[in-house]
């Protein structure tokens, strides 16, 4: 199946050029030219690219009927579909420097990574929902929070890198051009309560279903997935308490946040079809 | 350069022609430059002038109609203006003419010229001299088309290279950094412990940037008092420092001690209490007024006087790095700056 004559992976393998040649944009006006890229010229690029993504996605979502999340590809794919819809959307009320140049380097990171390994798109092409809708809202929202906590993890490293470059008295580089050290602790609180929030609706929605059903969820997917969710309330617990120093958090942000991406292996491992739904036969299209 | 052929010219004295002695000589004031306004219009073959009058440069763009004889005339009128001999006058003015003339001018107004590289106040300066001159007639097609398009190249000079960037004062490298620490300076409050010249300035910069809350330290509580009545802010004296240092987020510190004031025991001792807030310790004293070990705390950064005057020299050398880069860009406009006059008839070739 194409759309306008691209394949899914199409789509997605011109959104990932468009991300890529943002970041080096970035990069290069604000360390070689000393000036930072325009807001809006960042703004349209990521825009660009997420749109292209999003027909890559769209295509692959047609062809299940539903959000495409069946393997691991498509999993890191949406990931970086809701961290870009966030920085777009969201990102330009937290007015971040330079948040535009991060956002698109982890996603051409993971979506270069995604494109590369083509075990990572198995071809296991089955309804992964079945029949019902929240299920799927379930997943997709669980994914989004992800993204959430992508975008966290980002201003937790631009605080650590302003914090050390203030600490050495280190000026050149991206230090000129990055927000204050208090706006981007800020920042992380909001996206830390954001994400926690959307996180906890996912697994209040999965949670019924799982009632219902407890076979339905395999162990090691329940305990991944509580595991991430544990850590992110913990961290939101001792931050609201300024138990943690702002360095600290700022760690244990980016440390979660790669765990709780190597916890996907653990969703996507589970993903089998639900019983009783429909196969549907797709040819895969690799690049 | 022979300016004989030129239509435009500029007459400049500036610290690169003259010593400030010298320079003094050539400032006016509000009512002199209105006579020398009028002294110009009085002579029937300048056709249009600017006068840009600051304390460092006196120069005058003319256009005159006379090309051989115009640059001699307004010598003269020079000369009898300021009482001045012409020869003196000759010694210490530098003249360009035609598309040189209005490279200077971009270069001016970028502050490529300045005594302090890349400082941002001469663009104002030379727009108001503009409009000063507009005022009084002295602008024409000429100085205002050169003018107009002058400033939007001295713009892109100033937003393309990193000529205006970075602080290179003390005070202002302290103030830069507040902003990278705690963003606005609304809401933070400043310690300023002795009451020196650059504490003075830094505490100045940084209520010009939006902090109302002072404390003034010293050692004797009288001394605070007085002066905290003459800057404004609460007065306190240095010896209770444990008791008011957790309400401020700045410390300017410059006083005379033989032990330093702040240790890392007493912040360590402090600093739960803080709940994480960041403290930026500016250690202006010699000997130091803050121990070098609070620099290990979290949320603590401490600068001393050499590390922000290595910072400003930093960002000296950086803006005098781009000089040539902003040269370039001001030699490409002023080309095609002259290329247009041309275009329209307002200068004759070169």
């Amino acid at each position: 199946m194409s759309l306008f004559g691209l394949a899914d992976r199409e789509w997605i393998f011109l959104a990932t050029v468009v991300f890529t040649v943002t970041t080096i944009l970035g990069s290069y006006s604000t360390l070689k030219l000393h000036r930072k890229a325009g807001r809006p010229y960042t703004l349209s690029l990521v825009s660009f690219g997420w749109i292209l993504q999003t027909i890559g996605l769209y295509e692959r979502g047609l062809q299940y009927g539903g959000c495409p999340l069946a393997n691991r590809f498509e999993l890191v794919q949406f990931l970086v579909w809701s961290a870009i819809a966030l920085y777009i959307f969201v990102g330009p009320a937290f007015r971040v420097s330079l948040l535009g140049m991060f956002t698109s380097g982890f996603a051409s990171i993971l979506s270069i990574l995604s494109l590369g390994f083509d075990s990572w798109d198995s071809p296991s092409r089955e309804p992964i929902f079945g029949l019902s809708p929240w299920i799927e809202m379930h997943a997709a929202l669980a994914l989004f929070s992800y993204g959430v906590f992508g975008i966290l993890a980002l201003t937790s490293s631009m605080y650590l890198l302003q914090s050390r470059s203030l600490k050495q008295k280190k000026m050149g580089g991206l230090f000129p051009y990055m927000p204050s050290i208090f706006e981007l602790t800020h920042i992380n609180l909001r996206l830390l309560v954001l994400g926690f929030c959307i996180l906890s609706s996912s697994l209040a929605i999965g949670s019924v279903y799982w009632t219902q059903d407890i076979e339905s969820v395999n162990t090691l997917k329940l305990g991944a997935t509580i595991a991430v969710w544990l850590a992110y309330g913990v961290l939101l617990f001792l931050r609201n308490r300024e138990t943690l120093s702002y360095k600290q958090y700022s760690w244990a942000c980016i440390i979660i946040f790669t765990i709780a991406l190597f916890s996907l292996d653990a969703v996507d491992s589970s993903s089998t079809p639900v019983a009783g739904a429909a196969s549907i036969s797709i040819s895969s299209t690799h690049l | 350069m022979s300016s004989g052929h030129h239509e435009l010219l500029v007459v400049t004295v500036n610290h690169e022609t003259v010593p400030m002695k010298e320079r003094e000589r050539y400032s006016l004031d509000e009512i002199q430059v209105e006579a020398l306004y009028k002294a110009l219009h009085d002579n029937s073959i300048i056709e249009e002038s600017l006068i840009l009058n600051t304390c460092n440069r006196f120069e005058l763009y003319f256009k005159t109609n006379e090309a051989r004889n115009g640059r001699s005339v307004v010598y003269e009128t020079l000369s009898s203006f300021y009482g001045i001999p012409l020869v003196e006058l000759e010694a210490h003015a530098k003249t360009r003419g035609g598309q040189d003339a209005i490279k200077h001018l971009i270069e001016v107004s970028a502050g490529l010229r300045s005594q302090i590289t890349g400082e941002a106040e001469i663009f104002g300066q030379v727009k108001n001299a503009y409009s000063k001159c507009q005022q009084l007639g002295g602008a024409g097609a000429l100085i205002n088309r050169m003018v107009q398009k002058g400033f939007q190249a001295a713009k892109l000079i100033r937003h393309s290279t990193p000529i205006g960037q970075g602080q290179i004062n003390i005070s202002n490298v302290a103030v830069d950094l507040s902003l990278k620490i705690f963003g606005s300076l609304d809401r933070v409050s400043a310690l300023v412990i002795g009451t020196g010249e650059i504490s003075e300035k830094t505490a100045k910069a940084l209520r010009s940037r939006g902090t109302h809350n002072f404390g003034i330290a010293s050692h004797s509580l009288e001394r605070a008092e007085s002066v905290a009545q003459e800057w404004g802010g609460t007065p306190h004296a240095v010896g209770e420092l444990d008791s008011y240092l957790n309400g401020y987020d700045i410390l300017i510190s410059s006083t005379n001690v033989e032990e330093p004031l702040l240790t890392k025991p007493l912040l360590e001792r402090l600093h739960p209490a803080r709940k994480n807030r960041p403290l930026f310790l500016v250690d202006l004293g010699l000997p130091r007024n803050v121990e070098s070990a609070c620099q290990d705390l979290d949320n603590v950064y401490l600068y001393n006087l050499d590390d922000l005057a290595k910072i400003a020299q930093d960002n000296l050398s950086d803006r005098q790095a781009t000089i040539h880069t902003s040269e370039k860009i001001a030699s490409q406009k002023s080309d095609a700056i002259w290329q247009m006059l041309e275009k329209r008839g307002l200068v004759s070739s070169q």
